[in-house]
């Protein structure tokens, strides 16, 4: 007996849980277009990731509200699907394959460190799939991959960028430079740095090239030797929580010379840990919050009135990167419905992008090249701590 | 999803959860594995069209929680995939076979254990296969979680079985990885850092396993590095030398501008496929298995007792000490060959604390001294993992709150000192489950 109603019950339980599946969903008219994010949203460097997901929802919001994106005369609505890649190189993979192969993503934001969007660019590479890391500077990312974009600049024209400003804005002949050896995006910095001064000023002319290891807390030892060597500017590479201890340091040293640094510099952070010992130094960035005219400020208010931050350079390049996919898609002709089929167009269209209106810059790729040129501002750290537009360095 | 997880109601509870207990102990493994596969074919020909039919967007690819977590309305429809794709074949394929596999079961473990064995891994194999065949995204999960069973298991040689506290894994790891793919990339590719391929390509897949093997047998010689100043210490000093040497290791590899420092080695060939990669794990579970138990394991276990002790009753406890830990080094670095090749991409910064504490953490949950402890450790928190991915940052609470459980209520690991008796596993089940196992492994002795 009590089999039988156990039976009963498991039964009307199956019969319960197969009708809630077959309820019909709330039906979506306009058809959907998936743009993957893969970002940095746990791990080392969890700020990165919040901006790009920041950066690209408003995005999204932003085409919804206007009826959807316009694709050969039929609109689509975008969706995002947001995978979180834990800041580690395997995990990147894994989070653009779930993007491909289960979430069909027409194209990817993300990664946005190096270490994690070579890997990830391989495997979006693979599966013919657009990617696009808004701020990636490893050349391996992009490098043989013709899926594979980005929309900030290189490291190697970062660095003649600085070496033009020290050296027509100052005329400086006698360089310092401390780099983190272990990290490959300063080292790789502080190199095309060293090259190009050089060849700007002889050989010799970088007198102080001083080298630390990741999470390194003291240096003062090398910071001695850099003040000792006479170098008439210092330039560290160094991402914005190791930036306050360098130029603290300094100045009790009594440094009292510029300070450059590059465009991982470029967090709301910086100012916070470093306060008043920062104002008034230089570096390169995508974008400078403080001075904005036009586009990028309307992103800069709207994205502050959202979020409650300024937008850092990597919500800025997120916003570009998002918006380089959407005009592809745009200019894609028409969708066909066949993910690959799309992908492929997108890709097409996203390789002519020629003077694209960012708000980091008007941003083209070359032919062959998924590395965009485009200018590099110069900020400075003004007297109330805000990233202030200094001037722009066009190779 | 087992009848037994039902909760007992009224007098006749004992006795369903009897006859639940009953079913599971008369299905052999293989019967399992039967049921397994049937469910796994079942997904492959028709999974599409049930997902279709239950308005789910796609094959729920991990138990559906990669979308049922952000889209709840789809639980239901999950659940009902999840229950008319995996349960119910594996239960019904598991009792309608039972009588057949315990047959076959019998006549293999009689006549030759080993190719019953070899049965069984091959209908693991293709259980996977077909498994992974659905999506890539399965592929590559699975992949990493079988060399995080490699990594896990050859840590607990020196961990768990030696009593050692080494953090040299990640180092190990990062040497195999390197060498692998230096033999890969400068022989059988056209790289922009070493030039053209020295041998031709297609003869690649023959040196691979060369390749793994170099790479192991690196990794051992930088253990050697480790073991011959650190054998003379023991407990904290061991774990401050070895984590030492894991430090070194990535600074030589950042250093060292040749085989890309910082900036990493990229391009290596495609070749760590499922089946490689299933082979290996197959192979270092067998061997580090056999050689756990063996008089050398024995010895291990009575190294990490009482060293004095032990050295009292013979054993040559540096000799062993040392082979164990090159054996465990040995290990680690073949899972980092394999890691560069999946990945395609190996860079230094991945083989820092991060790795380490991932290694001892699936380590740990599955339990010290325990070949399945480690298998189930490393399984659960990489699939877990990946399941709570679309979490977030709530991942990372959930997570170490199941360690801290785990660690509070069963402190050696979920599965600790527990032999792993492949035979005992795919021994018949039929009769009274118990005793046939009993008799089967009084015969195997």
């Amino acid at each position: 007996m009590k089999n039988v109603r156990l039976c009963t019950v498991l039964f009307a339980v199956l019969v319960a849980v197969l009708g809630l599946a077959l309820f019909p969903a709330a039906a979506q008219k306009t058809p959907v277009l998936k743009i993957g994010i893969n970002a940095e949203i746990t791990g080392d460097i969890p700020k990165v990731g919040e901006a790009t997901k920041y950066a690209a929802q408003m995005y999204v919001e932003d085409v919804n509200k206007a009826g959807g994106i316009e694709v050969g005369g039929k609109k689509y609505r975008l969706e995002l699907a947001i995978e979180d890649n834990e800041a580690k190189a395997e995990s990147a993979a894994k989070a653009a394959t779930k993007l491909i192969t289960v979430d069909e993503v027409i194209a990817i934001v993300g990664p946005q460190a190096s270490k994690q969007a070579v890997p990830a660019g391989e495997v979006c590479n693979n599966y013919k799939t657009p990617m696009v890391s808004a701020w990636s500077t490893n050349p391996n990312t992009t490098k043989d991959r013709p899926y594979v974009f980005r929309a900030c600049f290189l490291d190697d024209f970062q660095g003649p960028a600085l070496s033009i400003f020290a050296s027509q804005e100052y005329r400086f002949k006698k360089a310092a430079v401390l780099y983190d050896v272990a990290s490959d995006y300063p080292k790789g910095l502080a190199e095309f740095f060293k090259k190009d001064w050089e060849k700007r000023n002889g050989p010799g002319s970088v007198v102080a090239y001083e080298s630390f290891t990741t999470k390194d807390t003291d240096f003062s030892s090398q910071l001695t030797k850099i003040i000792n060597s006479g170098a008439e500017f210092l330039f560290t590479p160094q991402y914005y929580n190791e930036v306050p201890l360098i130029v603290q340091q300094a100045k009790q040293l009594g440094w009292k010379k510029p300070i450059l640094g590059s465009d991982s510099w470029a967090s709301d952070e910086l100012v916070k840990l470093c306060g008043k010992d920062c104002f008034g130094h230089f570096f390169v960035s995508h974008y400078a919050s403080a001075g904005a005219k036009g586009a990028t400020k309307e992103f800069i208010d709207r994205y502050k009135a959202k979020y409650g931050s300024i937008p850092d350079d990597v919500a800025a390049l997120t916003w570009d990167a998002i918006g380089l996919i959407g005009a592809a898609i745009r200019n894609a002709g028409k969708l066909t419905g066949d993910v690959k089929k799309d992908r492929e167009a997108v890709r097409n269209a996203l390789a002519q992008t020629k003077d694209y209106p960012g708000i980091t810059g008007t941003i083209s790729f070359p032919p062959g090249s998924g590395d965009p040129i485009k200018c590099a501002n110069i900020v400075k750290i003004n007297d109330k701590g805000e990233f202030e537009f200094y001037k722009s360095v066009c190779p | 999803m087992e009848p037994h997880l039902h909760r007992p109601s009224g007098a006749l509870g004992g006795g369903r959860r009897d006859r639940a207990a009953d079913f599971a102990r008369g299905v052999p493994l293989l019967g399992w594995l039967f049921g397994a596969l049937l469910a796994v074919l079942l997904e492959s020909f028709f999974g599409r069209d049930l997902a279709d039919f239950l308005d789910l967007p796609r094959v729920p690819v991990l138990f559906g929680f990669e979308y049922a977590l952000n889209k709840p309305r789809l639980i239901p429809g999950t659940l009902a995939f999840l229950f008319l794709v995996y349960a119910l074949p594996l239960l019904l394929g598991a009792r309608l076979l039972r009588g057949p596999a315990n047959r076959i079961a019998r006549l293999l473990a009689a006549r030759a254990p080993g190719v019953a064995l070899l049965l069984h891994l091959a209908f693991l194999y293709g259980i996977l296969h077909l498994w992974t065949e659905v999506s890539d995204y399965r592929l590559i999960v699975a992949k990493i979680t079988l060399i995080a069973v490699m990594l896990t298991l050859s840590l607990n040689v020196v961990n768990g079985f030696m009593g050692e506290f080494s953090c040299s894994h990640p180092g190990f790891m990062a040497l195999g990885a390197y060498a692998g793919s230096l033999v890969t990339i400068v022989g059988f590719t056209n790289s922009a850092m070493f030039g053209a391929a020295l041998l031709p390509p297609a003869l690649g897949p023959v040196f691979f396993p060369l390749a793994l093997l170099l790479g192991g047998a690196v990794a051992a010689v930088g253990a050697l590095a480790v073991a011959i100043p650190s054998f003379r210490t023991r407990g904290d000093y061991l774990a401050i030398i070895s984590l030492a040497f894991t430090f070194i290791v990535k600074s030589l590899i950042e250093n060292l501008e040749i085989v890309g420092g910082p900036r990493g080695l990229r391009g290596q060939p495609d070749w760590a496929n499922l089946p490689v990669v299933f082979v290996c794990t197959v192979i270092c579970v067998a061997m580090i298995n056999q050689f756990v138990r063996s008089i050398y394991g024995l010895g291990l276990n009575a190294v990490r007792d009482n060293e004095m002790a032990a050295e009292a009753m013979t054993i040559n406890t540096r000799r062993t000490k040392m082979v164990a830990f090159l054996f465990a080094a040995f290990w680690a670095g073949v899972a980092g060959v394999l890691f560069a090749h999946v990945l395609r991409y190996v860079n230094p910064g991945t083989f820092g604390l991060q790795q380490l504490a991932e290694v001892l953490a699936m380590m740990y949950f599955g339990g010290l001294n325990s070949v399945v402890g480690s298998i189930v450790g490393a399984v659960s928190i990489n699939l877990l993992s990946e399941m709570l991915r679309p979490l977030e940052i709530w991942k990372w609470i959930f997570i170490p709150l199941l360690l801290i459980l785990v660690m509070i209520f069963r402190p050696t690991g979920l599965i600790a000192f527990r032999e792993f008796d492949p035979l005992a596993w795919i021994a018949p089940r039929d009769g009274n489950g118990s005793r046939e196992r009993r008799e089967n492994s009084g015969e195997g002795k």
